[in-house]
């Protein structure tokens, strides 16, 4: 509480008037001894994202995915957006791990105990340098996870109906429609093209095209092949629609991903990706009246 | 920032006559007059109802169950508007009605003075006793979320056998998350937002002390229905309550709606509230470029919870009047449709995130330029970046609905726009390490609060951008990896940050010293505790685990493991900072009025603060956060100027 003042005193930093050159400036702000190690602390965890994106898909591979080209053009985005994310979490991790351990001449420093501190710290009200690059670095960063995400998305679009181009061609296998209904708490699945004969696992030949005709019959719920990499909900009065192409052979997981009641955590069910005439003879034992 | 005491004659303004014993009315009414007449009058309404009803319901069974949904209805609201008459919220407009105007000493009465601590059981009007109020009913809520959390990771803990009922397990989930998203959302807004922004811009009170009470009360009223829900057959469907699932729950889903739309009442007239209060009721002198940080940051969460929390009211009073009355504006068999429902509750549901991390991180920007003794770096920017979030968080919603199949090129659109929003959050990100660059710490748990948040926060940041794209939305998509992602958004980011920011303000709100050693304990063995559970969890959706389940593959087993484990030390850590802040509240040093040596109007004030909070209004003289030194490098700068120009080589 100090004395009146009728209007407010303003007090403008007073620019330098003559400021060296950039290459100058750099060159200084780099000889500042906190300047280097948390440059070299930057560098450790961008690099260490490297190995960790394949850590993150080392998880993701335990049970047996990519099992088709979706999931492994997902796979991809993922191991992209971890690299691409490193430079972000190691500026932040730098400033903090070196704000919070670094000792000794030239560090920033810290103070404990009870009574405030009066020592101030420098009055930097802002940097133009800083603030300029790190919208233009966050923009460029956004822009290009933007950019990438939609080709991406193009991409698996295309995938899930049929324009892979180790299945096209002359001999190429025609795509198989499977009506998926949902129930609680069970999936069924029909093959309209097969004599309609319906199961409630799923048995498909590989590298063939599938149709999903995913829908429900009482409440949402959510269409999950986990190795391959599709999801659709399933809606009651609505069919939605995607598709995918197996490409390894196996057993895979196939889950509700949207909590649909009482035992939503048992709407589990099999894949089973097999050779096209192991499927044949799967679709006659069914009694399926005809084979693709 | 100084302030200057001016003291000017009051003007003469005609007083209006005085009624009886001052506050009249409201001197017969407390909380327990409230819980009488509400549960009297439920009582009543359900009594009368289901003689009303019961006999129109038993000709036909569709009947009978829509009947007595409404009849539940029914009691419900007739729990809130008796608690809120009992309480004397309509003593007000009756007032009015009648023709008596509110006198000096009845306004004094209703602030609470000379009432002790009876105040805080009373419908008081003071902004202080309100952001008390508020800050036990947060840490209540947060005790019985954290409760319900510990059901749930114990069920998800013991692989080989089955602690609870489905259906009670998927209970506890959807009320687990309806608790702790209605205590984040007033985790900071209410006890700090209430008790600190008026002394912080330097006014007397809030603009509307009488809708500040009501806004209190209402929340006070809208938790009971939500509790009732666990004992009524529970909300099985999830905090979300995805129709049409939601259509076949039972009763209890009705005390859910009437919390919500009760909850979305409270904290539109809360917005309103602090939007006026902040943009009219600043001290002289204190200009746009003059707000503090903190005050912007609760501005920009009160217009997103004014626009959005009506969706979220709205989405429930038609979900309830499909229930109740036996309308279908989300039941696909009589033509209502699903998404409707979905884009409706995330209109609001994404905004809502912001509503919680925007406070809780302005609040720390706000109180590190104390600690390190500078500036803040580019306030500017920090401004620039609330507005930005503000703006784009209203353009996202979809991005939860990415998998539902309602439109799918939208996915374009919507991953731009999610996208978008982290560059906006990238700059407080930049605002919070530029004010720590270079700056000399003062190690205090506050301080160290915005460590913890600004990691946990570019965690969730990272993989928020993941579950952004659609593609690998694809694979996340209803994961446990969401669930991780959001609790480092809305615990990592907005609890950590929540409790740095009440350690601040404790001396302020209970005038006495934080115990900052046992505080230090517990904060930093639920951070570490959080990382395991969370960290483990990532794991758990990158394996293909689904969320809400209550039991799973086996190969789910280690990470969930580790993650019951780690809840359980969160918890324990929880404990100790509890402890810490109850005893130091009871007991702890008697603090000066300004601890911090913070340059800002709240800490001028003496502690405990006054009724009318400043004996004269001050006026603000300086710019903000007068904080710091000149640069010595600058000089530095100026000597290579110089050398240039005197042609030196270096």
């Amino acid at each position: 509480m100090s004395e009146t003042h009728v209007t407010p005193e303003v007090e403008e930093p007073e620019e330098p008037t003559n400021r060296p050159a950039p290459t100058r400036r750099m060159k200084e702000w780099f000889s500042r001894p906190y300047v280097r190690p948390i440059v070299i602390i930057c560098a450790v965890i961008t690099l260490a994202f490297i190995p960790f994106a394949w850590v993150v898909l080392y998880f993701m591979n335990g049970s047996g995915a990519p099992a088709s080209p979706t999931m492994t053009e997902i796979e991809k985005t993922i191991l992209v957006f971890t690299i691409v994310s490193g430079p972000l979490m190691a500026i932040t991790l730098a400033v903090l791990l070196y704000s919070l351990l670094a000792r000794g001449k030239g560090s920033w420093g810290r103070v404990h105990g009870e009574e405030p501190p009066m020592q101030d710290s420098p009055a930097i009200r802002t940097n133009s340098t800083a603030v300029i690059a790190w919208i233009a670095a966050t923009s460029v960063l956004a822009a290009f996870l933007v950019v990438w995400g939609m080709i991406e998305l193009a991409t698996i679009t295309k995938d899930s109906y049929g324009s892979i181009a180790s299945v096209q061609g002359p001999n190429a296998p025609k795509p198989i429609d499977i009506n998926v209904t949902g129930q609680q708490w069970v999936w069924t699945f029909q093959y309209p093209d097969q004599g309609n004969i319906s199961a409630d696992t799923l048995v498909v030949p590989i590298n063939t095209p599938l149709y999903f005709n995913v829908t429900s019959v009482d409440v949402v719920h959510d269409f999950w092949i986990v190795e391959l990499g599709v999801k659709i909900d399933a809606n009651p009065g609505a069919v939605t629609n995607t598709g995918v192409t197996p490409t390894k052979l196996g057993t895979f997981n196939i889950r509700c991903a949207e909590l649909c009641g009482l035992h939503h955590a048992y709407m589990e069910t099999k894949i089973q990706v097999v050779t096209q005439d192991q499927f044949n003879n799967w679709v006659r034992e069914m009694g399926g009246s005809r084979t693709a | 920032m100084s302030a200057t005491l001016t003291a000017a004659a009051p003007p003469h303004v005609p007083q209006p006559k005085q009624h009886g014993k001052p506050g009249g009315f409201l001197r017969h009414t407390n909380i327990f007059t409230g819980l009488v007449t509400g549960i009297v009058l439920a009582a009543l309404t359900y009594i009368i109802g289901s003689h009303w009803f019961v006999p129109w319901g038993t000709q036909n069974s569709t009947y009978n169950q829509v009947g007595f949904q409404a009849l539940i209805m029914a009691t419900f609201i007739a729990w809130v508007i008796g608690f809120m008459a009992g309480i004397g919220a309509f003593a007000g407009p009756i007032r009015w009605m009648l023709g008596h105007d509110l006198t000096h000493d009845d306004a004094e009465y209703m602030a609470g003075k000379h009432q002790g601590n009876w105040r805080y059981f009373k419908y008081t009007t003071d902004h202080k006793v309100v952001g008390i109020q508020y800050l036990v009913m947060t840490m209540v809520l947060f005790a019985v979320g954290g409760f319900l959390a510990m059901m749930i990771r114990t069920q998800l803990g013991v692989t080989w056998t089955s602690v609870f009922q489905p259906n009670f397990y998927n209970s506890i989930i959807g009320t687990h998350g309806i608790v702790m998203v209605i205590a984040m959302i007033i985790v900071v807004s209410g006890p700090l937002g209430n008790f600190i922004v008026p002394i912080m811009i330097g006014a007397r009170d809030m603009a509307f002390p009488r809708l500040n009470a009501l806004s209190f009360w209402l929340l006070f009223a809208a938790v009971p229905p939500l509790v009732a829900n666990l004992f009524m057959g529970g909300i099985r469907d999830g905090w979300t309550v995805y129709q049409p699932l939601g259509a076949q729950a039972p009763i209890g889903m009705i005390g859910y709606q009437i919390c919500i739309i009760t909850f979305a009442f409270s904290t539109g007239i809360a917005s309103v509230n602090l939007i006026t209060t902040i943009v009219t009721m600043r001290a002289r002198g204190m200009t746009w470029s003059r707000v503090p940080i903190f005050a912007i940051g609760i501005l920009a969460s009160s217009i997103m919870g004014l626009i959005w929390f009506p969706m979220f009211q709205f989405s429930q009073i038609f979900s309830m009047s499909d229930l109740a009355l036996g309308t279908s504006f989300f039941l696909p068999t009589r033509g209502g449709s699903v998404w409707l429902y979905e884009n409706i509750f995330w209109l609001l549901g994404h905004p809502e995130v912001y509503v919680i991390v925007v406070p809780a991180s302005a609040a720390l920007l706000e109180l590190m330029v104390v600690y390190l003794r500078k500036p803040l770096f580019s306030y500017k920017l920090a401004i620039a970046g609330f507005a930005g979030v503000v703006g784009i968080s209203s353009l996202v919603w979809v991005h939860h609905m990415y998998m539902t199949g309602f439109a799918p090129s939208v996915g374009y659109p919507f991953m731009l726009s999610t996208e978008l929003i982290s560059i906006p959050f990238g700059f407080i990100v930049l605002v919070m390490l530029g004010t720590i660059w270079r700056g000399k710490m003062w190690t205090r748990l506050p301080m160290l609060a915005v460590f913890a948040l600004l990691f946990d926060k570019v965690v969730g940041g990272i993989t928020g951008v993941y579950l952004s794209d659609v593609p690998v939305d694809q694979y996340m998509h209803g994961s446990m990896f969401v669930v991780a992602h959001f609790h480092y958004m809305l615990m990592g980011a907005g609890l950590f940050g929540a409790m740095g920011a009440i350690v601040y303000w404790f001396p302020k709100m209970t005038g006495r010293m934080f115990d900052e050693k046992i505080g230090q304990i517990g904060f930093w063995t639920a951070f570490l505790a959080f990382q395991v559970t969370f960290m483990s969890m990532f794991v758990a959706g990158l394996q293909g685990m689904p969320r809400r389940v209550m039991q799973f593959d086996s190969a789910f087993r280690v990470s969930n493991w580790i993650s019951t484990i780690g809840a359980y030390c969160i918890v324990i850590g929880m404990l100790i900072f509890l402890y810490a802040l109850v005893s130091s509240w009871r007991s702890g040093k008697v603090a000066p009025g300004n601890p911090w040596g913070s340059k800002s109007l709240e800490w001028q004030t003496s502690t405990p603060v006054p009724l009318d909070n400043f004996p004269v209004l001050p006026v603000v003289t300086e710019d903000l956060y007068n904080y710091g030194i000149p640069d010595p490098y600058i000089e530095t700068e100026e000597r290579l100027a110089q050398d240039d120009n005197e042609g030196v080589v270096v």
